[in-house]
């Protein structure tokens, strides 16, 4: 064990309680607006507590009229399909493109890399068109669609993870007779297990979080979270003590995936760093 | 003789009756056609969809049904006409546009206050020509959004704006029972309003919107409603010899007598809660804030307390500035259009639900209902001591005089005024220098774009 000075122990710490307050901070008028009356919230700084830390009006106001709860089930509905999809899909482009050697890998490796430099919002218009022209606007399937794309992040964790793979268990399998889709289904996609959690993890929060696309392309008919936090949103002005509230009620399922799936998130967020 | 005269006028009843009937007969035809169509209209009014946002008892935020006008009166509509109408209420304008760019006809009746005469032409069906909107609207016609002689939005109502919404009871404990008639009076009145500890003036300079009272004020510095388009008759619109310029510093000096408020709003709702509870006097805005400063006026006060009155004089009298007001328009994509116009015509009709919106009927043949809102500025308008300017038409001088801001990149969220009110830092508000530069270089900028563009003003 090292030793360690007292100076530099109380340079950590103070170090440390800094980071904390850096994070929570942000958080703390979050907290504190979302439990505040209209008028509190109107005449009293944003750092200072609410005086009832019971009001839940706030909460309930945002469920009933913001349908908050029906927005959820279908954010639930879209990410559980869409990265379903996109993880079977992810993983085997990635088997194909590490496993095996075929005329054009190259060429569809590239094109998978430039769509990476290739901002979302401006193939927009075109994309719309389409959605559009088949007739999937205000239907959930346009989203789940969308979402459900193999990205190049994605396809960058699943390499990282199948170099940790021996190709010898594909040859062994193979060997004894089994086919190409057997080899994936028993033996490929359970080691690659951390990326899949990892890929889950990054794309899940992120389209958790989205609101361009289904502000676009959902629009009424059927809100997601953001959307249906969107509508709260003014002209002119916004009763954002309402909106503290709403967010606080977003960030429970996430709270709870985390508190369930800890271990597994730090295990896939760990292992795909060590692959 | 007789017989024959009197066959002839019993003919001619005959045809007048049938006449009459045949017209009933193909207007109760049309109705009965579109009994049963469903139009959509998209809105970004809200407050008047789901109601304005008020405070209960215990200050909680709630909307109120009743005042949900729109809602009401498209019940109204269907309940006369059969045809029903679906309300949807968009934020701002971006949400509309990807419907238009693919053509989609589920759109059918739209407000949309923002936009260029571009769009209007590319995604709204011509209503009528400037002649026939003169005959209906008066010259307020000749403020809606034109391209080739067609207007493309109905403004059916028409307002007073950039006047102060002031809370009575604050300007009441600095001793006075109405705003002062000139500059020098009104700001000895925000002094006094400040030495209660109170905001004498709430601007939310934290988004770039409120700024425009800027430019109108502009017309009431200099006594001319062509003011924007005249930046063009000089090389240094912004010194102080030049009306934009002196608008501008008269805002600063506010600015550096600390008249603004000196916290951040969050929100434009928090901004205007400061003046329904008393912890700011006035904002200097249109009628449409004052309907919903009213609704935020904590339970127990009476909400009349937030009044509007005309701005003192800066100079050249005391001015109000008159314009249509809301916009209608029948998408260009739309398969029911002839709903659509029945419903815009039934707007145009309802002077209540203009009232109620806080603006004043404009139609020939509704009679007008003025809403109480405007009563100060009415009474002060009858005795002459305030006159009413009507915000010109946009023509090729003033759309020469936006072009070369835009090319000087001024002009976009009110830029050029807001780089000279920003220029001046509130911590040291003597020292004028940086903003005396920036005067100066958006002199130059504007003076080498117009160059550049070769645009001078045209008689």
């Amino acid at each position: 064990m090292v030793n360690e000075s007292r100076s530099y122990k109380v340079l950590r710490y103070v170090f440390l309680i800094g980071a904390v307050i850096f994070v929570i901070v942000p958080i703390l008028p979050l907290i504190f607006m979302a439990f505040k009356t209209g008028s509190e919230y109107s005449s009293t700084s944003v750092l200072v507590p609410p005086q009832n830390w019971f009001n839940f009006y706030n909460f309930k106001y945002a469920i009933r009229v913001g349908n908050l709860g029906k927005a959820l089930i279908n954010t639930g509905i879209i990410l559980a399909v869409s990265l379903s999809v996109q993880l079977l899909f992810t993983t085997m482009v990635s088997y194909v493109l590490h496993r095996f050697e075929f005329t054009g890998k190259r060429v569809v490796f590239t094109l998978f890399l430039l769509t990476m430099f290739i901002p979302v919002v401006t193939t927009q218009t075109i994309v719309f068109q389409i959605i559009y022209k088949l007739g999937l606007v205000n239907k959930m399937l346009s989203v789940i669609l969308l979402y459900s794309g193999v990205n190049i992040v994605g396809i960058f964790i699943m390499l990282n993870q199948l170099n940790a793979i021996p190709k010898e268990l594909d040859e062994s399998a193979l060997i004894d007779g089994a086919s190409y889709f057997r080899i994936y289904a028993s033996i490929i996609l359970p080691n690659m297990k951390p990326a899949c959690i990892t890929l889950l993890i990054i794309n899940g929060i992120g389209y958790y979080n989205d609101f361009y696309i289904p502000n676009l392309y959902l629009r009424k008919e059927v809100q997601t979270f953001t959307v249906a936090l969107h509508k709260f949103f003014g002209n002119t002005a916004t009763p954002f003590e309402i909106v503290a509230a709403a967010i606080l009620l977003g960030i429970v399922p996430i709270m709870i995936v985390f508190i369930f799936l800890q271990k597994h998130i730090f295990y896939g967020l760990a292992g795909a760093v060590k692959s | 003789m007789k017989i024959k005269r009197l066959l002839a006028l019993l003919l001619a009843l005959i045809m007048v009756v049938s006449m009459a009937g045949c017209g009933d007969a193909q207007s109760n035809q049309t109705n009965k056609d579109l009994k049963g169509t469903t139009i959509k209209v998209y809105t970004h009014m809200g407050q008047r969809v789901l109601g304005e946002e008020k405070k209960d008892e215990q200050g909680n935020t709630y909307r109120d049904a009743n005042t949900a006008i729109l809602k009401h009166l498209a019940e109204r509509f269907t309940k006369e006409t059969g045809i029903n109408v679906e309300l949807i209420v968009v934020t701002n304008e971006e949400e509309l546009r990807p419907l238009f760019q693919v053509k989609d006809d589920s759109v059918d009746v739209f407000t949309c206050p923002n936009w260029s005469l571009e769009e209007w032409k590319a995604y709204a069906e011509p209503y009528c020509t400037v002649e026939e909107g003169i005959a209906q609207y008066g010259e307020y016609a000749k403020a809606m959004p034109t391209v080739d002689n067609q207007i493309y939005c109905i403004m059916p109502g028409r307002a007073y704006n950039q006047a102060v919404v002031y809370n009575e009871e604050v300007i009441k404990a600095a001793g006075y029972d109405e705003i002062p008639a000139t500059l020098d009076e009104f700001n000895k009145m925000c002094e006094k309003i400040k030495a209660l500890g109170i905001t004498p003036i709430s601007l939310h300079r934290v988004e770039n919107w409120p700024l425009a009272t800027v430019q109108d004020f502009a017309i009431y510095v200099s006594g001319n409603p062509n003011v924007f388009a005249e930046c063009l008759k000089t090389e240094n619109p912004f010194s102080e010899t030049s009306p934009f310029g002196k608008t501008i510093k008269i805002y600063t000096e506010w600015k550096a007598k600390g008249f603004f408020e000196p916290e951040v709003y969050t929100d434009f709702g928090v901004a205007m809660d400061s003046v329904a509870y008393g912890k700011a006097a006035m904002m200097l805005f249109g009628s449409w804030v004052v309907p919903q400063i009213q609704g935020r006026v904590p339970q127990g006060k009476d909400p009349s307390i937030i009044k509007f009155a005309p701005a003192p004089d800066f100079g050249a009298g005391r001015y109000v500035l008159a314009a249509p007001a809301d916009n209608w328009a029948i998408s260009k994509f739309s398969k029911n259009k002839e709903a659509a116009r029945k419903f815009i015509e039934y707007i145009a009709n309802d002077a209540q639900f203009i009232a109620d919106s806080g603006f004043i009927a404009n139609k020939k043949g509704v009679e007008p209902k003025v809403p109480e809102l405007y009563a100060i500025i009415d009474k002060m308008v009858a005795s002459g001591d305030c006159k009413v300017v009507l915000q010109p038409a946009n023509d090729e001088n003033a759309l020469n005089n936006q072009k070369v801001l835009e090319e000087a990149g001024l002009y976009a969220d009110y830029k050029y005024v807001g780089l000279l009110f920003d220029a001046l830092d509130i911590t040291r508000p003597d020292d004028w220098s940086a903003y005396n530069k920036q005067v100066e270089t958006q002199n130059q900028l504007y003076a080498k774009y117009k160059q550049e563009l070769g645009v001078s003003w045209k008689d």
